[in-house]
């Protein structure tokens, strides 16, 4: 069976002996409000006073809630993972708006199961992500939640809750789905690469639009090269580059990837491309296995609908990417072997270059042929219209 | 006129499977990279039909070598350790080529056992079968699977350049395959060569035949 990443865990000691450590920590939490300088570095300092309020409880290690069905269901929320999570602005209060604090813990709360949990909670992310799950609304997840089955997955399920971060969509689907790199061994060439430059859903939502995002990495740590906190340093230069503003062709991608080059002491940088979708929101689109994207020709061609946008990003301080768009003839231009030696996917992003020096050595091998036959047939016409010379071809000759 | 045993068995049954091999690797080459614009088979079996067909002919390519290794035959490929006598062959062959031959000329190299290349042919093939050719395995070998030699494909600077001498080599060996047999077709009889690349025998002069290898 898939494992279910869900911040909801079966935990087994009851809720009654947590209080103490939770009015300690509630405690250590109103202490550490009037001293901000005590707990100075950790993210958590970040949060706004009331959601460290809620921390000062729910940060504590096994707190917990037991349900009617002998199930428990954890109301730990890790601090740090929390104020460093893409939802760190958004405040506690914004997904559990249904507490009171005031009448907090409530004396009882119907909560039957884990699973009845997730779902409604799945109704707090709609407030925000209305696009998301007009995406998922018809996706194989959401049939097989509609059909019962216990393991469908829903928002939690994919994207944790309190510990919510950019992550490729590889990373979040093999959580459940383990098993998928061997299944496509199976029948996919490259699988393994293909896992590592394709996304998921690229395949997996072949109703959605496709793109080739031209990630920095660093060759030296081998990580995706990160802007730093409060540093916006990718885009400015990417603008001040592209100077028409009409997106970066191949000599001005050359050019971004020598500014970040420009420490010769520093390990590498250099371009590395996957095939994504242009919004993650249509990642929700999944579609029954039957229906992905199983012929090759669906890339491995010139102008294949992946390679008609392209976009250059480096991973933003809050962990998503931060794009800047390139011309589609990036991927195919003869400077390309310099700027994106790295990537390349035969027959979509061929080179014109050597298309066109395919065509001239076509024309240059048989022309020399054809050409020396025809001066060998004339001169032999005219030999023998002549004095009657050395007739060509009468000695033996042994070419290749 | 005198039979001469030049093609031993091992590199005619080489030259054969390396003719047809090749040809087909062109062919399902063409195939992968121009998927948008020729249809005879999918992408997926051309690619699978390449991997194969270049496998067999890396095998190939060493009954060629280790025949050449092991036997005197070697000295067919023998370079002409004097540059100026290399240059003063290769001028004569390509004067041939260019001019004499229209003329009714003789071909100034004469064929022996261990004498079958004039200096042109000695010079390329040595450049095509020991660099060219091997480059072109190696090279498909990394395409094969990019995962299995990372080390490699990072040393040619990425898997761009890879395919890149991987593709200029397919273009070179693309002419090649044209011009190769119009080349051997300049016999008398224009199929002399090619009929002495299945028996192994060519008819050479009385004068010429036997004579002992240059150098």
């Amino acid at each position: 069976m898939p494992n279910m990443r869900s911040e909801v865990s079966k935990i087994g000691a009851p809720w009654h002996t947590c209080i103490p450590a939770a009015a300690l920590a509630l405690f250590l939490a109103l202490l550490a409000a009037s001293l901000p300088a005590a707990a100075a570095g950790s993210a958590v300092d970040s949060l706004p006073e009331a959601d460290q309020q809620c921390l000062g409880c729910h940060a504590t290690e096994g707190m917990k809630k037991d349900l009617q069905g002998g199930e428990a269901l954890s109301l730990h929320v890790p601090g740090e993972a929390y104020a460093k999570s893409v939802h760190k602005a958004n405040g506690c209060g914004s997904c559990h708006s249904e507490v009171d604090i005031k009448s907090h813990p409530p004396s009882k709360r119907d909560i039957k199961s884990l699973r009845q949990y997730s779902i409604e909670r799945a109704e707090a992310c709609r407030q925000c992500h209305e696009d998301a799950f007009k995406q998922h609304a018809g996706s194989v997840h959401a049939v097989r939640l509609s059909e019962g089955n216990p393991v469908a997955p829903v928002c939690t399920g994919c994207h944790g809750s309190h510990s919510v971060t950019p992550m490729t969509a590889y990373q979040t689907c093999v959580t459940c789905h383990s098993a998928a790199l061997d299944a496509h061994q199976k029948w996919l060439p490259n699988a393994q690469l293909h896992h590592e430059v394709v996304s998921c859903a690229a395949c997996h939502a072949p109703a959605a639009l496709r793109m080739i995002d031209l990630r920095l990495y660093d060759t030296g740590t081998r990580t995706w090269v990160s802007e730093r906190e409060g540093g916006a340093r990718f885009d400015k230069l990417a603008r001040s580059i592209d100077a028409d503003g009409n997106g970066l062709d191949a000599a001005e991608l050359r050019t971004l990837l020598g500014e970040f080059n420009r420490d010769e002491s520093a390990s590498r940088k250099s371009l590395r491309g996957r095939v994504e979708l242009r919004t993650g929101v249509e990642a929700h689109r999944l579609a029954e296995k039957t229906q992905a994207v199983k012929v090759c020709e669906s890339c491995h061609r010139a102008g294949a609908e992946p390679f008609r946008n392209v976009t250059v990003s480096i991973t933003g301080s809050d962990g998503k990417p931060v794009r800047y768009r390139a011309q589609e003839t990036v991927l195919s231009a003869p400077l390309a072997t310099a700027a994106l030696p790295e990537f390349y996917a035969i027959g979509g992003t061929r080179s014109r270059l050597l298309d066109v020096l395919f065509v001239l050595g076509l024309l240059g091998g048989a022309a020399v042929p054809i050409g020396h036959m025809l001066v060998r047939l004339f001169t032999r016409k005219l030999l023998k219209k002549g004095t009657g010379g050395n007739r060509p071809g009468n000695t033996k000759d042994r070419d290749k | 006129m005198k039979k001469v045993y030049v093609h031993p068995l091992p590199v005619r049954i080489w030259h054969w499977i390396n003719a047809l091999g090749f040809l087909a690797l062109i062919l399902t080459g063409v195939q992968i990279r121009y998927v948008d614009l020729f249809d005879v088979m999918s992408f997926k079996a051309a690619v699978q039909l390449h991997n194969w067909i270049g496998f067999v002919l890396i095998g190939n390519f060493f009954v060629w070598l280790l025949f050449y290794l092991f036997s005197d035959k070697i000295k067919v490929y023998h370079p002409e350790l004097s540059p100026m006598k290399h240059f003063q062959g290769s001028l004569r062959q390509l004067q041939y080529y260019g001019y004499g031959i229209f003329k009714g000329d003789p071909n100034p190299h004469h064929i022996s056992a261990y004498h079958k290349f004039n200096p042109l042919q000695s010079m390329a093939y040595q450049i095509i079968m020991l660099l060219l050719v091997p480059l072109q395995f190696f090279t498909g070998v990394l395409l094969w699977d990019l995962k299995q030699y990372p080390g490699a494909v990072e040393f040619f600077g990425g898997v761009r350049v890879v395919d890149t001498v991987h593709v200029l080599l397919f273009i070179f060996f693309t002419a090649f395959v044209l011009v190769h047999p119009y080349l051997a077709s300049l016999a008398q009889p224009p199929l002399a060569h090619v009929k002495a690349m299945i028996t192994g025998y060519e008819e050479v002069e009385e004068e010429s035949a036997g004579s002992p290898p240059a150098g």
